[in-house]
């Protein structure tokens, strides 16, 4: 297997666990991370692109700046699961879910 | 020193955020300037006022041109065309509504500050979403719009019901967003470029890996379509849009899921050749919107959450509109479509902020935070009359009564439809029109409440006055709605070059 093919695996495997995690994930920290996963994935995803179109400092400046834009994202969630802790003194969503219909 | 008219534009709001924040600390927190809050309120004002200013510079210049125009900022080029304005367009007006209601509204809640920054970030975001012109800044500024409106959604943290709205939408968002990524790396892979004038070029005349497109286009959907609320994908609306303070929520509903609606069409129009099935996917997505957002709406009691699931099926009447155009190729549907976009802006946003002017008179004044449910707006035509006119003339429009806007974007749209002479097409306007009849089974009774109903005992007691500040952007939006309704080639300024840009961006 070449370098390029274990890329590609590995992309595919960070995206699968990325989204099965979210489906059986219940704690937000933990929901926090498994976000952060998924999104490594794609990073990963615009280096390869990069270079299999032949444009590797595109790819690679993408990724970079994703890394900045998801750590915000990242911020904020963590700072909303701070709140909610406070609030509802659990992370565990099927105990915070009031609103309905 | 000569700044570009375009970074104007771009750049007010943008730049005024910090300095709002800035003050609202000073005045707040630092006691240097104590019981100022209204230097903040006027100061952001002033910056989305002033941002009329380069926006009717650019749009004069745009038809003396008649096509659309390139800018730079840096090395970042953007692109003005009739989409850009039309939102721009969208998000000044309700934009500068909403801040001149949210004075009173706001007055003295903890964290007013930053209210007002992330508001005017959101604004100036959102503007710069409708001008990108490469598929990777389009996903900056829609995920910088992103983050802005989620620490809106969230703002009341001392709330339960906001916290988890917040959440809800910050995760669902989130992944949306990195799908929609995924969507841009395939796009990169195959072109190696991420300009949508150029990938729209090489789609057309290389031969590309076709299912690496449509998984692109795939995700894109998915990706986006969150933040549309197209309906597997929409669980996070009602719950963001009724916790929400009532201008973000008006702002949230009249031009958020808006922008995400115009940062998939410029994504999905880069992929050149399929526009016919993303035509039928849109069709079939508004039809399931226009359903289930009926639905719902029509089991609510709570009038905010009854209001975000008819926002549902709006979009899915401004998604028909587009799916007509693509299908049929004309360019009618799409302007319809736009010109739709618009009035929903006025209308809901109109519904969102005279419901906000109730609850702010009946709650907020008395320190209660719950939410407004019908019954509670029964008689409140005796003492609050002008906000009664505005909600009325709102839900009706909404529920398009002719002679109002709603009911002429509504009618432009199942007309391009019955033009086109496709039976499926006309199918689907029958569909929607039986839809809009539906609608009115939830929006009616609320009038009926206000004007026929002995008036609650909340109303009694609660008797705070509602300031002019609040009503005049009742009534300024009131007036356009019927306005707009009575005379709409009125608005043919608007939508024509806008429809005509969707078309042309989906040859």
């Amino acid at each position: 297997m070449t370098l390029f093919n274990v890329l590609i695996v590995t992309v595919a495997c960070l995206l699968g666990v990325g989204l099965y995690g979210l489906l059986i994930t219940r704690n937000l920290i933990k929901i926090v991370v498994v976000l952060q996963l998924l999104v490594k994935s794609v990073v990963l995803a615009f280096v390869v692109a990069g270079k299999v179109s032949g444009h590797p400092g595109i790819g690679e400046s993408v990724a970079a700046t994703i890394i900045v834009a998801d750590t915000i994202v990242a911020v904020v969630a963590l700072a909303l699961a701070v709140q909610v802790r406070i609030r509802f003194g659990t992370l565990d969503i099927p105990k915070i879910s009031s609103l309905r219909g | 020193m000569n700044i570009p008219m375009f970074t104007l534009l771009v750049g007010i709001p943008l730049v005024s955020s910090p300095v709002v924040y800035l003050f609202g600390r000073l005045t707040t927190r630092a006691q240097v300037l104590t019981r100022q809050g209204w230097i903040v309120r006027l100061l952001a004002l002033l910056a989305v006022v002033a941002t009329w200013f380069p926006f009717i510079n650019l749009w004069l210049e745009f038809q003396a041109r008649g096509r659309r125009m390139f800018f730079n900022i840096e090395s970042i080029w953007l692109q003005l065309d009739g989409i850009s304005f039309l939102l721009a367009a969208m998000v000044l007006t309700l934009g500068t509504l909403a801040i001149l209601f949210s004075g009173r509204y706001m007055a003295g809640d903890f964290g007013e500050e930053k209210y007002y920054a992330m508001l005017l970030a959101m604004i100036g975001l959102m503007i710069g979403l409708g001008c990108a012109n490469d598929l990777f800044n389009l996903w900056v500024w829609f995920e910088a719009m992103a983050v802005s409106s989620y620490l809106l959604v969230a703002f009341y943290r001392e709330q339960p019901g906001s916290l988890e709205a917040g959440m809800k939408y910050v995760v669902q968002s989130a992944v949306g967003s990195a799908l929609a990524l995924l969507g841009i790396a395939l796009v990169l892979a195959q072109t190696g470029t991420l300009d949508m004038d150029q990938i729209r070029l090489m789609v057309g005349t290389m031969d590309l890996n076709k299912a690496g497109l449509l998984a692109a286009g795939a995700l894109f959907f998915i990706g986006f379509g969150v933040k549309v609320a197209m309906v597997p994908l929409h669980t996070w609306l009602p719950d963001a849009h009724s916790q929400a303070p009532s201008g973000i929520s008006a702002m949230l509903s009249g031009v958020v899921i808006e922008a995400g609606l115009v940062a998939m069409l410029r994504a999905l129009s880069t992929l050149t050749g399929f526009a016919l099935s993303w035509g039928w996917l849109l069709l079939a997505f508004g039809a399931l919107n226009m359903l289930y957002g009926n639905l719902l709406a029509l089991q609510q009691s709570q009038v905010k959450r009854m209001l975000a699931f008819s926002s549902l099926s709006h979009i899915g009447y401004i998604l028909m509109g587009l799916g007509i155009a693509l299908v049929s190729g004309q360019p009618a549907g799409a302007q319809g479509a736009a010109f739709h976009l618009f009035t929903h802006m006025l209308m809901k946003g109109l519904a969102f902020l005279a419901v906000g002017a109730v609850m702010y008179a009946l709650f907020h004044e008395q320190g209660i935070h719950r939410p407004l449910v019908a019954h509670d707006l029964n008689g409140i035509s005796t003492r609050y009359p002008w906000v009664a006119l505005s909600l009325s003339i709102a839900l009706l429009a909404l529920g398009g009564l002719p002679p109002l806007a709603g009911f002429m974007s509504k009618w432009q749209i199942f007309v391009a439809g019955f033009q086109s002479g496709n039976g499926w097409l006309m199918g689907f306007v029958v569909f929607a029109a039986v839809n809009s009849v539906i609608s009115l089974a939830y929006y009616a009774p609320l009038v009926n409440r206000m004007y026929r109903r002995v008036t609650a005992t909340s109303v009694k007691k609660g008797s705070a006055s509602i300031s002019w500040t609040m009503q005049l952007p009742l009534l300024l939006m009131a007036l356009a709605v019927v306005v707009i309704g009575l005379f709409p080639s009125l608005m043919n300024w608007l939508t024509e070059p806008a429809g005509a840009a969707l078309m042309s961006i989906f040859r």
